[in-house]
C-alpha cells in the first residue's frame, strides 16, 4: 500500500476520559470487529486491565476506513496507557505515530495526564487532534474545555472534534480528521530496512512476538534481520498485523505497523526501542531511541513458602517477557529468606505485577513496602545507590543522603487549594508555582520528595479534594534529605522487611504508628508478642500483642466431620498466607504497613 | 472395646454400627443454636416418625451386614416427640437390625420436655442413657441464652429421670454465655456434681452465622464474658470435674470411670455410624452422607421413594488421613500408632515427621511410647494441632 494512505496514531487521555471507549468505538465503526465480537474494552486484553477499567500494555490495531474522499485508508491505532507510572510505554506507542488523538472529558477538562500526554506527544513531533468527549453528560462544557485547551496548553481547538464515544456521536469525524490532519509516513519502499521495536511480547508456540513501526524498506518472511543494539541476527518467519487478532500478510511495507516472529527465544534479544534492519544490507545508523525506562520504586517479594522461589522466579521472568519495565534480582532476607528485589516505575505497576503473578502463576506472596533509590554518600567518599532500605550503613559510615525528588503537577478547583498546600507542605513540598486554568481551576506545581509520593500523598490528596484533584510527575533528580532508618523488632528480633527509611523530623510519628498498625494486623499467638520500633538502638514505640487463651472447636459431636474439617481448612488456609518470621506468623499485609497508616 | 474397621471390606461379618436418629424439632429455639431443627414442627411429628420408619425399613442392606450398639436421638429436642413416636422408633429399628443386647441407648433431652411419665416409659423402651441439656444452673443465664426451662427444673429432670431408671445420665454445661461469670459457671458445676450424673459434657459458647447471639453480637448488643473470663471458665471445667470424679476423656467431656459415651466416642475414633432422619450424618465404609436438612423435604422423599442423602464425600486418603488425626487427638488417649498404621498401611512418625517436631516443640502434643496425645496447652490450642494435619 501506498504510504499516502497510511496513518499511524495514538489516543493519549487522562484516566477514565474514555480512551479504550473511543477505541472500541473506531474498531467498531471501521468494521474492523463486527458488533458480535465486540465486548468492551477490546483492546485491553488482560482481565486485569477490563477489571480495573485501565490500560496496561499498549496494544496496535490496524483499521481499514474509506473516507469521504473515496479513498480506503489504513490507519494504525497504538493504544496507550493513562497511568502515569505508564508514561514509557506511553513514549514508546508515541514514536510510532505521526499524530495523537488528545481525548479530553468535556465535563472534567483537562487534568494532570492530559498535560503529561501532551507534552509527550509534542516531544515526539506529532499532530494532535483534539477529541472533546462525553458530550452527551448533562454537565459537558465543551466550550469551557476548549478555553482551558487553548489557555493551558497552547493547542489551537478551532478544529476540535466533539464526541460521545459512549452513543457514537462524531465517530466518523474522528476518522476524517485523522486521515485529514494527521500526516502519512513518509519512507522508501527500496531502501534498506530501518523499523523501530515499540512493544513484543512472547509466545510460547513462536517465540518473542516483536511489534514494530517500519520507517523505511520492507519486511518479509525468509528475510534475514538484524537487531542494531544486540546485534543478534535472526530469520524472519512470519509478518501481519493486528486487527485486533494476528492477522498473517506477505511483508510490511514502510509506514506500516505490525509484528515479526522470527524464533526469537529470548526477549532480552528484542529491546523496545531499537531499530531492525537488514542483515545483508544493514542501514549505519539506528532510529533515535526513546527515554530509557527507569524504576521509581523498589520493593522485596517473597514467596510465602520458600519451596515457591523458583516458581517465582520463572514467573518473573515470564512476566519480563512481556514487561520490559519490571527490573528484579535476587536478594535475601533475614527474615523472608529468598526473594528478588523489584524496580517498577511506579505503585500502579507493582500493584498489577503483583497480581498478575498471584493470579496467573497461582504463587502466594509476601511484597514488602515499596521504597525510592537512595543515593548513599559514605564519609569516605563512596556514593552507594540503596533500593533496600535493611541495606542502609551504619550512621557512622554515612556523610549525607539524598533522595528523589518529582516536580508534582495538581490539578484542583480552587476551594481545594487550602488543603492540597498544606497536604504538600505536610509531605515537605516547595511550592513551585500556581495557576488558574480557569476562573474556578487552579494547576500547582511542587517539587516532593517521591518516597512521599508513594506513602500517601496520592490517597491523602484524593480525600482532602473529595476526588477532585489529579496528579502527575516526573523525576527532577536527587535532593538532600535528614533521613535515618526505622528497624522494628518483633519478639525482640529485629524483622528487616519491615525496615524503612524516614525523614527525621517524623521518625518518631511514623514509628509509634507503625507498631500499633503492627499491633492490629498480627494476629494473637500462644505467647505474648512484643512489637518495638527502633532507630539506632533507641526503641521509640512499644505495643504488645496479647496472648491468645485457647483456640479449640469445643463442640464436635451430632457426626458432621466435614463441617468441623471445612472449619480448620479454613485456619489452615489464612495460616498459608502468613510468614513465620522466628516463631512468629506475620500476616502478608504486615509488609505494606507502613503505607497504610491514616 | 470397639475393635478398627477395615472397610474395605463393609460385609466384614458383622461390624459394630453406631445409629444416630435425628429429631429435628424443639420448643423453642435457643439464641445460639445453629443446629437443624425448628420450633412449629408439631404437625409434623406424625409424618416424620413414619418416614424414620419407612427409612430403617430401607436401610436392610446396611443394618442387616451391621450389629448396632449404639443408638443416639440427637436433635433438637428428641424428647418434644411423643414417646410412643420414639418407641415406635426404636421398635422398627429393632426388628430391622441387630441390636446389641448390650447397646448404648441414648436420647438427649430438654429439662423443659423431660418428666417422670416420659422418662420411665423411655427406660422401660429400651434407652438407657439420657443426657440433659441444662447449660447453667442459672435462670438469669437460661432466660439470656433463650432457654424454656429454669434451673430448678433442670436439677427437676435429672431426678426425675433417676427416679425413672436411669444410672447414666449426663448434663451440658457451656461456659462464655452471655452474662456469665466464673463464679456463675463454678455454681452450675457445683450443682452437676451433687447430682445423680455420670457424665457432663462442658463446651464454651460458639457463635454461629445465622444465630441470633451472631446478629446481636454484630450488632455490638451481647454483653460475652472476656476472653480472660472465658479462659477461666475452661480452666475451671478441666480443674474442676476431675477433682470430683469425672476424668476428661474428650477436649469437652468428662465422665465417672466406664461412663463414657460409647456413640460420641465413635466420631472421634472414626468408627462408623448410620444417620437416620433430616440432616442427619453417617459415616460407613469410609464414606461421609449426610441427609436433606429440611424436614418437610425429608418426608416428601422417603414417601415418594426418593433418596434423601443429599451430600456424599468420600474424602480422598490424605484428607481422610487428616481427619482420623484430628478426631483421635481430641480424645484424652490420643492416637494410637498401630491403629493409624493399621489402618492407612502408613507410619504416622514417619508421615508427620515435620509436623510432629513442631508441634511438640511447642508443647501442644506429647509423643509416647504407641501414641501421640495433646498436651493440657495442645487441649486449649487443639485448633492449632488440628489445622495443622491438613493436606496443603
Amino acid at each position: 500500500m501506498d504510504t499516502a494512505n497510511i496513518r499511524n496514531f495514538s489516543i493519549i487521555a487522562h484516566i477514565d476520559h474514555g480512551k479504550s471507549t473511543l477505541a472500541d468505538r473506531l474498531l467498531e465503526y471501521t468494521g474492523t470487529l463486527s458488533s458480535r465480537e465486540m465486548e468492551e474494552q477490546v483492546l485491553d486484553q488482560m482481565d486485569l486491565e477490563r477489571e480495573r477499567g485501565i490500560t496496561i500494555k499498549a496494544q496496535a490495531v490496524r483499521l481499514e476506513y474509506t473516507a469521504k474522499d473515496g479513498k480506503t485508508y489504513m490507519l494504525n491505532l497504538i493504544d496507550t496507557p493513562g497511568h502515569v507510572d505508564f508514561t514509557y510505554e506511553v513514549s514508546r506507542s508515541l514514536a510510532a505515530c505521526e499524530g495523537a488523538l488528545l481525548v479530553v472529558d468535556a465535563a472534567q477538562g483537562i487534568e494532570a495526564q492530559t498535560l503529561a500526554n501532551v507534552y509527550l506527544a509534542l516531544e515526539h513531533d506529532l499532530e494532535i487532534i483534539t477529541v472533546i468527549n462525553k458530550i452527551d453528560l448533562p454537565s459537558a462544557d465543551p466550550d469551557k474545555v476548549k478555553h482551558e485547551i487553548e489557555e493551558v496548553i497552547g493547542l489551537d481547538t478551532a478544529d476540535a472534534v466533539l464526541v460521545s464515544a459512549k452513543t457514537g456521536f462524531g465517530v466518523e469525524a474522528v476518522l476524517e480528521a485523522v486521515v485529514t490532519k494527521i500526516p502519512a509516513p513518509k519512507g522508501s519502499a527500496d531502501a534498506p530496512l530501518k523499523a523501530l521495536i515499540f512493544d513484543s511480547h512472547f509466545d510460547p508456540y513462536k517465540g518473542v512476538i516483536v511489534y514494530v513501526r517500519v520507517m523505511e524498506g520492507r519486511i518479509f518472511p525468509g528475510m534475514k534481520i538484524k537487531m542494531m543494539a544486540t546485534d543478534k541476527k535472526f530469520e524472519v518467519n512470519e509478518v501481519g498485523f493486528f486487527r485486533p487478532a494476528q492477522t498473517i500478510v506477505a511483508e510490511l511495507g514502510p509506514g506500516q505497523v505490525g509484528f515479526i516472529a522470527a524464533s526469537i527465544k529470548n526477549v532480552k534479544d528484542t529491546r523496545v526501542g531499537d531499530t531492525v534492519t537488514d542483515a545483508d544490507c544493514p542501514v549505519a545508523e539506528p532510529l533515535p531511541g526513546y527515554r530509557r525506562v527507569t524504576s521509581m520504586v523498589y520493593c522485596g517479594l517473597y514467596p510465602v513458602e520458600s519451596t515457591e522461589y523458583e516458581s517465582l522466579r520463572d514467573a518473573l521472568e515470564k512476566l519480563q517477557l512481556n514487561d520490559a519495565s519490571l527490573l528484579f534480582e535476587p536478594e535475601t532476607s533475614i527474615a523472608l529468606g529468598f526473594g528478588f528485589r523489584c524496580g517498577f516505575l511506579g505503585l500502579l505497576h507493582m500493584d498489577v505485577v503483583k497480581e498478575r503473578l498471584e493470579r496467573e502463576y497461582n504463587l502466594s506472596l509476601i511484597t514488602t513496602a515499596p521504597n525510592v533509590i537512595y543515593h548513599v554518600y559514605k564519609t569516605d567518599g563512596e556514593m552507594i545507590v540503596i533500593e533496600n532500605p535493611s541495606r542502609l550503613p551504619t550512621p557512622q559510615e554515612i556523610d549525607h543522603i539524598e533522595e528523589p525528588y518529582v516536580k508534582a503537577m495538581v490539578i484542583v478547583p480552587n476551594d481545594f487549594v487550602g488543603s492540597v498546600m498544606e497536604l504538600s507542605q505536610e509531605k515537605r513540598g516547595e511550592f513551585k508555582d500556581m495557576k488558574y486554568l480557569d476562573t474556578t481551576r487552579v494547576m500547582l506545581t511542587y517539587h516532593l520528595p517521591l518516597s512521599e509520593i508513594i506513602y500517601d500523598y496520592f490517597d491523602r490528596l484524593k480525600s482532602s479534594t473529595r476526588g477532585y484533584a489529579s496528579l502527575d510527575y516526573e523525576l527532577i533528580g536527587y535532593q538532600e534529605s535528614n533521613l535515618t532508618k526505622l528497624d522494628i523488632m518483633l519478639n525482640g528480633d529485629p524483622v528487616d522487611a519491615l525496615s524503612a527509611i524516614v525523614h527525621c523530623d517524623k521518625a518518631l510519628f511514623r514509628g509509634r504508628l507503625l507498631v500499633e498498625k503492627l499491633r492490629g494486623i498480627i494476629p494473637r499467638q500462644m505467647f505474648e508478642i512484643p512489637i518495638q520500633a527502633a532507630i539506632g538502638n533507641k526503641v521509640i514505640a512499644r505495643e504488645t500483642v496479647r496472648a491468645m487463651r485457647k483456640d479449640v472447636l469445643a463442640k464436635c459431636y451430632g457426626g458432621d466431620i466435614s463441617r468441623k474439617r471445612k472449619l480448620l481448612e479454613k485456619q489452615k488456609e489464612g495460616k498459608k498466607r502468613m510468614k513465620q518470621v522466628g516463631n512468629v506468623e506475620i500476616p502478608q499485609e504486615a509488609f505494606m504497613a507502613i503505607l497504610k497508616m491514616d | 472395646m470397639d475393635k478398627v474397621l477395615d472397610y474395605n471390606s463393609p460385609t466384614n461379618s458383622r461390624t459394630k454400627l453406631g445409629v444416630y436418629i435425628h429429631i429435628p424439632f424443639c420448643r423453642q429455639k435457643c439464641l445460639y443454636c445453629d443446629f437443624p431443627s425448628r420450633a412449629d414442627g408439631e404437625s409434623s411429628f406424625q409424618d416424620y416418625t413414619a418416614a424414620l420408619c419407612r427409612e430403617i425399613a430401607g436401610k436392610g442392606g446396611v443394618l442387616s451386614s451391621h450389629v448396632i450398639d449404639s443408638i443416639y436421638f440427637g436433635g433438637g429436642t428428641p424428647t418434644v416427640l411423643p414417646v410412643n413416636n420414639l418407641v415406635r422408633i426404636i421398635d422398627c429399628l429393632c426388628g430391622c437390625a441387630q441390636v446389641a443386647s448390650d447397646a448404648e441407648i441414648s436420647i438427649e433431652a430438654n429439662p423443659g420436655t423431660l418428666n417422670s411419665e416420659n422418662s420411665a416409659a423411655l427406660h422401660a423402651a429400651g434407652v438407657n442413657r439420657i443426657s440433659i441439656g441444662v447449660q447453667a444452673f442459672d435462670d438469669r443465664l437460661l432466660a439470656l441464652a433463650g432457654r424454656i426451662h429454669s434451673a430448678a427444673e433442670a436439677v427437676r429432670a435429672v431426678s426425675e429421670a433417676a427416679a425413672g431408671g436411669f444410672d447414666n445420665i449426663s448434663v451440658d454445661l457451656m461456659f462464655g454465655l452471655p452474662g456469665q461469670t466464673k463464679v456463675d459457671f463454678e455454681t452450675s458445676l457445683r450443682q452437676a456434681v451433687k447430682l445423680p450424673v455420670s457424665h457432663i459434657s462442658a463446651y464454651g459458647l460458639k457463635l454461629e452465622e445465622g444465630t441470633p447471639f451472631h446478629r446481636l453480637q454484630a450488632a455490638g448488643e451481647l454483653e460475652l464474658p472476656d476472653e480472660e473470663e472465658e479462659a477461666a471458665m475452661y480452666d475451671l471445667a478441666t480443674d474442676f470435674l476431675p477433682q470430683h470424679g469425672f476424668e476428661r476423656y474428650e477436649i469437652s467431656n468428662y465422665a465417672l470411670a466406664g461412663s463414657e459415651c460409647r456413640h460420641n466416642l465413635k466420631y472421634w475414633r472414626y468408627l462408623p455410624y448410620l444417620g437416620l432422619g433430616a440432616a442427619a450424618h453417617s459415616f460407613i465404609a469410609g464414606q461421609r452422607q449426610a441427609n436433606v436438612v429440611a424436614d418437610c423435604e425429608y418426608i416428601r422423599r422417603i414417601f415418594a421413594g426418593e433418596d434423601a442423602v443429599e451430600y456424599r464425600e468420600v474424602p480422598e486418603p490424605a484428607v481422610a488421613i487428616a481427619e482420623y488425626v484430628f478426631l483421635a487427638l481430641r480424645t484424652v488417649q490420643g492416637l494410637a500408632f498401630q491403629e493409624f498404621a493399621s489402618r492407612f498401611g502408613l507410619s504416622f512418625t514417619d508421615r508427620f515427621a515435620g509436623i510432629i517436631e513442631k508441634l511438640a516443640g511447642d508443647g501442644l502434643i506429647a509423643v509416647e511410647r504407641g501414641s501421640v496425645r495433646l498436651t493440657v496447652q495442645g487441649m486449649r490450642f487443639g485448633n492449632i494441632v488440628f489445622a495443622s494435619f491438613l493436606p496443603d
